[in-house]
């Protein structure tokens, strides 16, 4: 029974396998099963983008939601299990309502509302009615249903009442629009797939929310929701060419840094501390831009100049500010500020790659020392989507960390450690490829020598050796793990899951093509954007869907004004 | 260089390269089949008048010099006293003002000091000093060079130290160790950017031993960059002063860094200064510098000593604010150096007009930008060191 299984899988596998060599050779997108609807909570990042948008950056947020729990690398992915605490809906409410006097704010009500009430003492159903019909489109991401409208306007013809005062009124029933689950969440919402009978598929409107999210991290701008509504993105060519303008667009950058920033876990950013008796030139400016240059560096590679993903691990070209050239101890003509100027580093320079990067090195270390174990658990687990497991609980740090031992590198020390065999088992997954790194200290600053002995960088990536950090970014160029877990994180990234069983062909067909297209991201973003398996969803789980999003999923019954 | 960025060789020739990157191979001269050279560079912190002090003011017998206030205030009657400082309500430092405008007709005498004659102000009686043999004897004999004057003894007791800027100042309180004046200074320099000199060595063979290096002195028109306790981050970079495509200064020595310590022969040199609210820019006659750089070259500390114009040295002092803080009383102060001026005669009255001096400094590792397009000036080749 046993070997019947195992035969049918190997079959299965082969013809999976068949079937991406063939539709790779072909270019033809293999059929995938879609998941069952869901709904993401907005994440910060979208939060701000969203409130840009619709009111303009003039608007404060001022604030932050909880955090989101990252789930299989991503916290895109863990924001399809979030949950609205008591407390972080009192988070929610007080941006909302802040931002929703600002709305509505003197300097700002005339180009905001869009209209002025008869009287400002007093309710105008007319003119709150124009306001939510074109603003909750916007922040709902579709037209409001009629029950929705009538609540908005009910509220804010009662507020204004109590208040005497029109703008109030709208500040109150924004702010309670904006505390709605509709508003903070992304809801897949479904519709009969009429050319499936008993099959569902995402409402245009939901794919457009997909759409934008994915490549601006934004609410879908008002031409994109109009082509939603004409049936456009239901089309091949609608849809590419909405994709070919979202793409040439500047605002991809906003996406595909919120990518990269997820992908590359830099909310850690937020609670990066150092000691700065050990690294005093390691500032809160430092952070900010240390950050900034990987994402920067990222964006002109990958988007801007359009280069093989995997040569971020390999190139000399970057940016610098005045606050990083000291970290690097480089020159530059403009040591304040907050200039960005390129930078190249020749070919002998040791620093070459993503990894060689402050943003890389000093973010998987300790607060006062590098880390080889915390640098190469990053790498294993963020950019080859690899698992390590977690230490133990009862490590015996005392075996290398003790004063008077004679291990002066962290190799040393890291030697000493793998004599217990219960640190040696992943141990061995993480400190070969980290030692490659040593090289830099806790902060990413070049040295030689640690505590008077000279640091041997050299390493090994899955038995691929290496000399030095240059090599390690070598190794991590050939190693087919890379691009396939960029392709694995960017699906689930656009998809908000990761991909069922049902997907795996098409992730398959996606690595390939990546594969041919020469492993350029803009063409990967672009496949899958215009993918039907992108948008492709299964009838609802009920038995296992919050009773929220069943509610909400639900909703599109209803038809839109 | 190999690490460039890109605009930088669009638009300037960054050629400050630190040490530890020579020293741990990171970055190697663009010509380095050529030369095999590399360049240090470093922004000057700190800059103090090199003043000794014993421990129970034994150089200064009679006592500390009288300050300008204690002259006013010894020169009143009673009833003045009361009427100019509302019955003895208002304090020193807001009497200052008044104080200063002691002259016959009102004039400032810090702005005027020769309306005025003080008693003689009390100087520096003790035998040590720190300092170099600027002259090249021990007797303090007049030379075609030199006004006769006394030698100090070295702490380490090397005969023949020139140092009369010190036996000028040395009994003002305010010049003394942790004065006002030193520390105002200082701390204005570190605040606003001004008066910051940077320190190039070029002609790096090795970094802790090299024969033949060229030190040029420029100015900085960027502030230091400092970090969470206000010292100055090393291997910042600093842009080069430059006027109509001329570094504004630039002035060379000839060099050799030995075992870390860099010395140089001695040469005029212009500099940049800032301080209590005074700009000077002082050619130090006869300067050398010795730097003891560090081992992991972030930072070195040292001397620079040479002859000092009187005439810069007295207008700085006219033109602090808040001498009633320093101590010092420019009438008598401008007596006493012109007594004691101790270098370059004037060829007409035969009197010096320079102080023999000596200043204790402390720098960081810097990279020294020169705007594409200014040229440094030429190394002067210095007379040979005393």
């Amino acid at each position: 029974m046993i070997l019947q299984k195992m035969q049918l899988a190997k079959i299965a596998a082969t013809l999976v396998t068949l079937s991406v060599l063939l539709s790779a050779c072909g270019e033809a997108e293999p059929q995938a099963a879609g998941a069952p609807p869901a709904m993401r909570r907005l994440t910060n990042e979208q939060y701000r983008n969203i409130v840009a948008d619709v009111f303009g950056s003039q608007i404060t947020v001022a604030g932050q939601a909880d955090p989101l729990l990252r789930t299989d690398g991503l916290l895109a992915v863990g924001a399809r299990s979030a949950h609205i605490t008591p407390s972080g809906f009192e988070k929610f409410y007080g941006l909302a309502k802040s931002i929703a006097q600002q709305v509505v704010s003197e300097d700002n009500r005339a180009h905001l509302i869009g209209c002025e009430p008869a009287n400002t003492a007093a309710p105008d159903e007319a003119c709150a009615k124009q306001f939510f019909t074109r603003v909750g489109r916007l922040l709902y991401r579709r037209p409001l249903l009629p029950g929705e409208l009538d609540t908005a306007v009910s509220a804010a013809t009662a507020a204004a009442q109590t208040t005497g005062d029109f703008y109030r009124g709208l500040s109150v029933a924004l702010a309670g629009m904006m505390t709605t689950p509709q508003f903070l969440f992304v809801v897949d919402t479904t519709e009969p797939d009429p050319k499936h009978k008993g099959q569902v598929q995402l409402t245009a409107y939901s794919k457009a929310a997909r759409l934008s999210f994915f490549l601006w991290n934004t609410t879908p701008h008002a031409a994109l929701l109009d082509a939603a509504e004409k049936g456009q993105l239901d089309t091949k060519a609608g849809l590419q060419a909405q994709v070919d303008l979202m793409m040439a667009s500047p605002r991809l950058d906003v996406g595909m840094r919120a990518f990269f920033d997820d992908f590359l876990r830099f909310d850690q950013f937020e609670t990066l501390e150092k000691d700065s008796v050990i690294y005093p030139a390691f500032t809160v400016k430092v952070v900010e831009d240390a950050r900034e240059q990987v994402l920067r560096t990222a964006l002109d590679h990958l988007i801007e100049r359009k280069q093989d993903y995997r040569e971020l691990f390999t190139t000399r070209k970057t940016f610098i500010t005045g606050p990083l050239a000291r970290i690097y101890r480089i020159p530059t003509a403009r040591p304040s500020g907050n200039a960005w100027v390129p930078y190249e580093c020749s070919a002998d320079d040791p620093r070459a790659g993503l990894l060689t990067q402050v943003g890389f090195s000093a973010l998987a270390s300790h607060p006062g020392r590098s880390s080889p174990t915390l640098r190469g658990r990053a790498i294993r687990e963020s950019l080859l989507c690899q698992k390590v497991p977690d230490p133990p609980g009862n490590v015996d740090f005392s075996l290398f960390e003790e004063s008077g031992t004679n291990n002066k590198t962290a190799r040393e020390r890291l030697t000493a450690h793998r004599t217990a065999p219960a640190c040696a088992g992943c141990h061995k997954l993480t400190d070969p490829i980290g030692l490659g790194l040593e090289n830099l200290d806790g902060v990413g600053q070049l040295r030689t020598t640690e505590n008077g002995a000279s640091i041997d960088p050299s390493g090994d990536l899955d038995g691929i050796a290496f000399a030095d950090a240059a090599g390690l970014g070598k190794a991590m160029h050939d190693n087919p793990a890379t691009p396939s877990c960029l392709v694995d994180r960017l699906t689930a990234y656009g998809l908000g899951r990761t991909p069922t069983s049902g997907q795996s062909a098409f992730v398959a067909y996606l690595k390939q093509s990546f594969t041919n297209d020469g492993y350029r991201l803009s063409d990967l973003v672009r496949r899958l954007a215009t993918s039907e398996a992108f948008y492709a969803v299964s009838p609802p789980e009920p038995e296992t869907k919050p009773v929220q999003a069943a509610a909400l999923a639900s909703q599109p019954q209803e038809k839109a004004p | 260089m190999i690490c460039f960025g890109l605009s930088a060789v669009r638009t300037m020739r960054a050629v400050g390269l630190v040490l530890p990157m020579a020293v741990l191979g990171l970055c190697q001269p663009a010509a380095a089949a050529a030369a095999k050279t590399t360049t240090l560079g470093f922004v000057v912190r700190d800059w103090f008048t090199a003043i000794y002090n014993s421990k129970f003011i034994d150089e200064c017998p009679e006592g500390l010099a009288t300050s300008n206030d204690e002259t006013w205030w010894r020169g009143l009657s009673k009833a003045d006293r009361a009427r100019l400082t509302d019955n003895g309500l208002i304090q020193n430092l807001n009497r200052m003002p008044t104080a200063m405008r002691r002259g016959p007709n009102g004039e400032n005498v810090c702005l005027n000091p020769t309306v005025v004659q003080d008693p003689p102000m009390r100087v520096v009686e003790g035998k040590y000093s720190f300092g170099a043999n600027l002259d090249g004897n021990t007797d303090g004999q007049a030379s075609a060079k030199t006004c006769k004057h006394d030698n100090f003894t070295h702490p380490d007791g090397t005969p023949g130290i020139d140092n009369q800027m010190y036996r000028l100042i040395g009994c003002v309180y305010g010049w003394r160790r942790g004065g006002l004046p030193e520390l105002n200074a200082h701390e204005g320099r570190g605040t606003s950017g001004l008066g910051m000199t940077l320190i190039e060595i070029t002609g790096v063979t090795d970094p802790r031993n090299s024969p033949d290096v060229t030190v040029s002195f420029y100015r900085s028109v960027d502030q230091f960059a400092l970090d969470g306790s206000g010292r100055p981050l090393p291997y910042s970079s600093y842009n080069v002063d430059v006027a109509k495509d001329q570094p504004r200064y630039g002035d060379s020595l000839k060099g050799a860094i030995k075992n870390g310590v860099l010395t140089t022969a001695r040469g005029d040199v212009r500099l940049p200064f800032y301080g209590n609210y005074n700009f000077l820019h002082p050619t130090i006659r006869d300067m050398d510098l010795t730097l003891e750089i560090a081992a992991d070259g972030s930072t070195a500390k040292g001397s620079v000593s040479g002859y000092y114009n009187l005439d810069e040295f007295l207008y700085y002092v006219g033109g602090m604010v808040g001498h009633t803080s320093t101590g010092d009383n420019c009438p008598a102060m401008y007596v006493a150096g012109h007594q004691l001026a101790d270098g370059y005669p004037d060829p007409k009255t035969g009197e010096c007009t320079h102080l023999s001096s000596a200043f204790n400094i402390g720098a960081y590792a810097a990279f020294i930008i020169h705007p594409e397009g200014s040229e440094p000036k030429t190394a002067k080749t210095a007379a040979a060191k005393p």
